[in-house]
């Protein structure tokens, strides 16, 4: 064992030195010959170092106790030593009157090495696995390998650590704040605020939880509607269900996520939005855009930029997740946002390099897929006897050069409940939203549709992959029949129509009945370049002639044969009108 | 237990492999441990003298070195017997399902494959009712049947009609192994079975996705342990449903740099075939009742000559291919017929009918294949007309290879089919015998036989 140390505040005699090395002796029964060093930085007390423990019985403010968050909750193991430690406290007592101070007892490490935001301390023997270390100085670190002598761990923060610095651990595995306080802000990982104002959360919950059990669960029945009509007809979300969002960069992925946030506005629905490896200014994008939009009040963003170090990116999406899930079991509708994964796949890969752990494909480590799997899985429905709280998760895959069958993109492929995929052909060809409809698909499928959608739109999604399949074999000039060359005719029609502006949200009733005109062939006529516009001029006709069949399908979620039937006459109506005078009754 | 099992104190943590030291005996290989703190572990090494090397079962968040751990002095037992049919049990055989414990005999679940002279081939052909598999892979009673896919292509989905159209109408038991899927889709073929009662014929095993490494490795162990028993010692023919055998394979790989192997290939475990080999010849029939395996196998990236997926492929009778190129098309089951085979499609074993039309059926596809190049370059006109009926024919092939199932019927709005093989065999030989050439394509479109192409032709026009 190391020389055990005693820093005491000058001035001090060598009849208190000898006091407090006697009640230390006695309370580990064996000789103790103390190197005392005065320490001027302590105002008063003394802070002693036998082996592992530090006894801090000094006047300054411990170098860990910078952090709020990092307060030492349960080190239950050392509670026996500080009854003991009584005769020590009470001379410290009589001596500083002034202070009713009872000594910070805490195991303390130090760092041995440090190289990349990867520390190897000696020390610590009792850190639990997962547990927040903090170093002198308010670093934060992250317990990862632990054995009897030492601790590896990563840093948080970007800085590093020298040789020598003394480490403590938390007594608690890492963990965020949560709660209603939270709605508006934005975070960082560890919980500390990046928008410049107080944060006083008062509720914590680990980064990792474990996710509901099987079950737990409830099956996925009610719609979370993005307003985005391709997506709700087709690939419908339902509330619990994890949905992929995967393309290559720049082709509109954040921002149908986006739109779904937006969406949930005056909904119930609250959203969190994780940004792991983004630019900070892209974050700041999506907070102004929240803002603008009034959707800011029920979402939540945690942050990890690209600044931030590799383990901070890392726990980012956890961390979010136990935000959103705390909201889950409080009975509460959440939408959370992974923006993106991929990137966090990399953060974790660089991590898991410096940690010496072996490499797979594409030299990610062999657990990656358990790294998203624990994650996603953690978004669920809850059962009634549970509060019958919902998680929905939208994590975002990027892909290069549209290969969706790389590694990371069809393990997470293989972990949600289906994928929109985004396609930058489409995206340039003008398809916007550029959903590719044939890959993308919603396991969860029709029972998340309300029974207005579900009705019309039918088998939409098989016959819109069926057209962009027919398209291709007719451009080789085959014979194609009647029954062929029409199809081919309404596909068109009908790509036109589910493109969508990117501001634009459509509510149910809309959504249905642009999906009611297609049906009954309103568009037929109408020359392709000119369905966007047409269908601008019919939802604004049916807008003032059927108003309130319209909130009655969107409050119901239902549509009578009643409602069908008026809103068909109201087309009827508008498609026998020429052009001119549709856009008449739009003026 | 007996006393001697000793107790050790953990002395590492790294994510899920943890080091006991035990002052006494040390516990032997694949013996089960339990910490003070109530976690579950299972000795895979002998690290050092009196230092064993373990997976946890559970996940070692908030650990701590020091910890006591007893040695139960046995591997992981499970509940075998009639008790288990209609229960949902985890890796270590503890009733997930809170309908309370499971009064049965237990069983460990590390057994050694049937003897060599217990074994019987497999010859007898067993109908799913869906097309496309029944004609071109046919899967044999007692035989191990494989579904190949890549992500999203529906290997999940074929898993369940298969369960709804066999387990539903077999009468005999089933044991439904999860291994490191969704537990969404856990708890969905739960409530569907219970609906529809198959649950009562029915064991069920979860290890999924959520879980640590150790309990994914080892719970498609609990399931065939329940099902051995079923076969042994009741003399049942058992249906055994793994979905996903390659996540055993996954998860494994997660633990092996933990435990200080090197890597092997694409970074998988140097004993991963030993691996395989270990649980994959403990599925097999034998004189005293039949194991009829359905596997799913996930293939990693699409690439199928992956060293998992490509191990994997010894072991079984029949595969089935799933493919994106295919599901991209919108055909469902996204079956590809010419990477698909079966080692009883044999004139001797489903009858020279099938055997020939499925020849042919593959020899048309396999022909469109050849000819798409040239289509793509000159155009369908610069085509023989003999070459442009078989382009024909094969499309109406690939769109007649669709099949509304029982279980998507949420998802297609269309109600399911069921083919009997009469009727596959019956159909598939019109379409290459060009009997039915003058239909429109759509008409071939999710349908279940001929009669239903003729039908939707019909209402077409």
């Amino acid at each position: 064992m190391k020389k055990p140390i005693l820093r005491v505040a000058p001035p001090y005699d060598e009849s208190e030195i000898r006091s407090i090395t006697q009640g230390f002796e006695a309370l580990f029964g064996k000789k103790l010959d103390f190197e005392v060093v005065p320490d001027e930085s302590l105002l008063g007390g003394f802070v002693a170092r036998i082996g592992n423990r530090v006894f801090d019985a000094s006047l300054s403010l411990s170098p860990f106790r910078e952090d709020k968050v990092l307060s030492a909750r349960d080190m239950d193991f050392l509670e026996d030593e500080e009854q003991q430690l009584e005769s020590v406290s009470d001379f410290l007592r009589r001596r500083i009157e002034q202070a009713d101070l009872s000594p910070d007892i805490y195991e303390s490490g130090s760092v041995k090495s440090c190289a990349d935001g990867i520390v190897q301390i000696d020390g610590l023997p009792h850190s639990r696995y997962g547990e927040l270390l903090s170093f002198e100085g308010g670093i934060v670190g992250l317990a990862l390998d632990l054995r009897l002598d030492g601790v590896g761990a990563v840093l948080l923060g970007g800085e590093s650590v020298l040789p020598g610095t003394q480490v403590r651990g938390t007594g608690h595995v890492a963990d965020i704040c949560v709660g209603e306080e939270l709605l508006g802000r934005v975070i960082d990982p560890i919980g500390r605020a990046l928008d410049g104002k107080a944060l006083n959360a008062t509720q914590f919950r680990p980064i990792e939880c474990p996710s509901p059990s099987i079950m737990h669960r409830a099956a996925v029945n009610t719609p979370l509607e993005t307003g985005i009509l391709a997506v709700d007809s087709m690939i419908p979300i339902g509330r619990g269900q994890r949905e992929l969002i995967i393309g290559d960069r720049q082709t509109g992925k954040t921002s149908i996520a986006l739109s779904a946030i937006l969406n949930q506005k005056g909904k119930g629905v609250l959203c969190v939005y994780c940004a792991v490896g983004q630019k900070a200014s892209s974050v700041a994008g999506v907070v102004h855009t929240l803002e603008q939009a009034g959707a800011l009040s029920n979402t939540v963003v945690v942050s990890a930029s690209a600044a931030d170090s590799a383990a901070m990116q890392y726990i980012a999406p956890y961390a979010a997740c136990s935000i959103a899930e705390h909201f889950m079991l409080q009975g509460r509708d959440v939408l959370i946002v992974y923006d993106d994964l991929s990137k966090h796949a990399v953060a974790y890969r660089a991590m898991s390099l410096l940690l010496r752990r072996p490499s797979g494909r594409e030299a990610y480590p062999g657990d990656v897929f358990y790294l998203h799997s624990r994650l996603l899985e953690r978004a669920a429905k809850l059962s009634p006897a549970l509060g019958g709280g919902s998680m929905t998760a939208l994590p975002i895959v990027e892909t290069l050069a549209g290969d969706i069958s790389a590694y990371i993109p069809t393990n997470i492929i293989s972990i949600t409940d289906g994928q929109i995929y985004l396609e930058s052909e489409l995206f340039n060809a003008g398809v916007r939203p550029a959903i590719n409809v044939g890959l993308s698909v919603s396991r969860v499928g029709r029972s998340a549709q309300t029974k207005a959608m579900k009705q019309v739109s039918g088998s939409l999604r098989l016959s819109v992959a069926q057209y962009r399949d027919m398209a291709v074999f007719a451009q080789f000039g085959a014979d194609i029949d009647a029954a062929t060359a029409q199809m081919l005719r309404d596909g068109e029609r009908l790509t036109e129509l589910l493109k969508q502006p990117q501001e634009e949200l459509l509510s149910l009733s809309r959504q249905v009945c642009l999906l009611l005109a297609a049906e009954h062939g309103v568009f037929s006529e109408t020359p392709v370049a000119e369905v966007l516009h047409r269908r601008t001029a019919l939802l604004s006709v049916l807008a003032a002639e059927e108003g309130s069949t319209l909130r009655a399908i969107d409050s119901s979620g239902t549509l009578t044969q009643a409602q069908q039937d008026s809103l068909v006459a109201c087309m009827e109506r508008f498609k026998a009108r020429k052009d001119g005078e549709g856009d008449a009754a739009d003026a | 237990m007996s006393e001697h099992n000793g107790e050790g104190v953990i002395i590492k943590i790294g994510g899920p492999v943890l080091d006991v030291e035990f002052e006494g005996e040390a516990p032997r290989v694949r013996d089960l441990l339990i910490s003070a703190d109530g976690k579950h572990m299972e000795v895979a090494a002998n690290a050092s003298p009196g230092v064993v090397r373990c997976i946890a079962l559970e996940a070692t968040d908030g650990m701590r070195c020091g910890t006591l751990v007893k040695n139960t002095g046995h591997s992981i037992r499970v509940p075998v017997g009639e008790a288990v049919l209609g229960r949902v049990v985890d890796v270590l055989g503890r009733p997930i399902d809170e309908l309370g414990p499971i009064e049965a005999p237990v069983s460990e679940i590390y057994r050694k494959p049937p003897a060599f002279t217990s074994l019987t081939p497999v010859t007898e052909f067993f109908e799913t009712g869906i097309k496309v598999i029944d004609l071109l892979t046919p899967y044999s009673r007692g035989g191990k049947i494989g579904l190949f896919g890549g992500a999203g292509v529906g290997k999940t989905t074929l898993i369940m009609e298969l369960i709804y159209n066999i387990a539903n109408h077999h009468g005999g038991y089933s044991v439904f192994a999860g291994v490191g899927e969704r537990s969404r889709e856990g708890n969905e073929l739960i409530n569907d079975m219970r609906e529809s009662g198959a649950i009562s014929k029915t064991a069920l095993a979860f290890g999924q996705m959520n879980e640590p490494p150790g309990s994914r490795m080892r719970v498609a162990a609990t399931g065939l342990t329940m099902a051995e028993y079923f076969r042994d010692v009741m003399h049942k023919d058992v249906l055994l449903f793994i979905d996903n055998i390659y996540r055993y394979v996954q998860a494994g790989n997660e633990v092996s740099a933990l435990l200080g192997r090197m890597p092997s290939a694409v970074g998988y475990q140097p004993t991963l075939s030993s691996e395989l080999g270990e649980l994959e010849e403990r599925i097999t029939s034998t004189k005293d009742g039949s194991i009829t395996s359905v596997q799913a196998i996930y293939v990693p990236a699409d690439d199928i000559t992956d060293p998992a997926p490509a191990t994997i492929f010894s072991h079984l009778d029949a595969t089935t291919v799933l493919s994106r190129q295919v599901s991209e098309a919108g055909i469902y089951p996204a079956v590809s017929p010419l990477e698909s085979n079966s080692r009883i499609l044999d004139p001797a074993i489903v009858g020279k009918e099938h055997y020939e039309v499925a020849g042919l059926v593959q020899t048309c596809l396999h022909r469109y294949q050849e000819l798409r190049d040239i289509i793509a370059i000159l155009g369908m006109e610069e085509l023989s007309p003999e070459d442009r009926k078989i382009v024909a024919r094969a499309r109406r092939i690939q769109l007649f290879c669709s099949q509304p199932f029982f279980v998507a019927e949420n998802f297609t709005g269309m109600q399911g089919r069921y083919v009997t093989m009469e009727d596959t065999v019956k159909s598939f030989g019109a379409i290459v015998g060009g009997e039915v050439d003058d239909l429109p394509e759509q008409a071939f479109f999710m349908v279940g036989n001929i009669d239903e192409a003729h039908q939707k032709a019909k209402e077409m026009q």
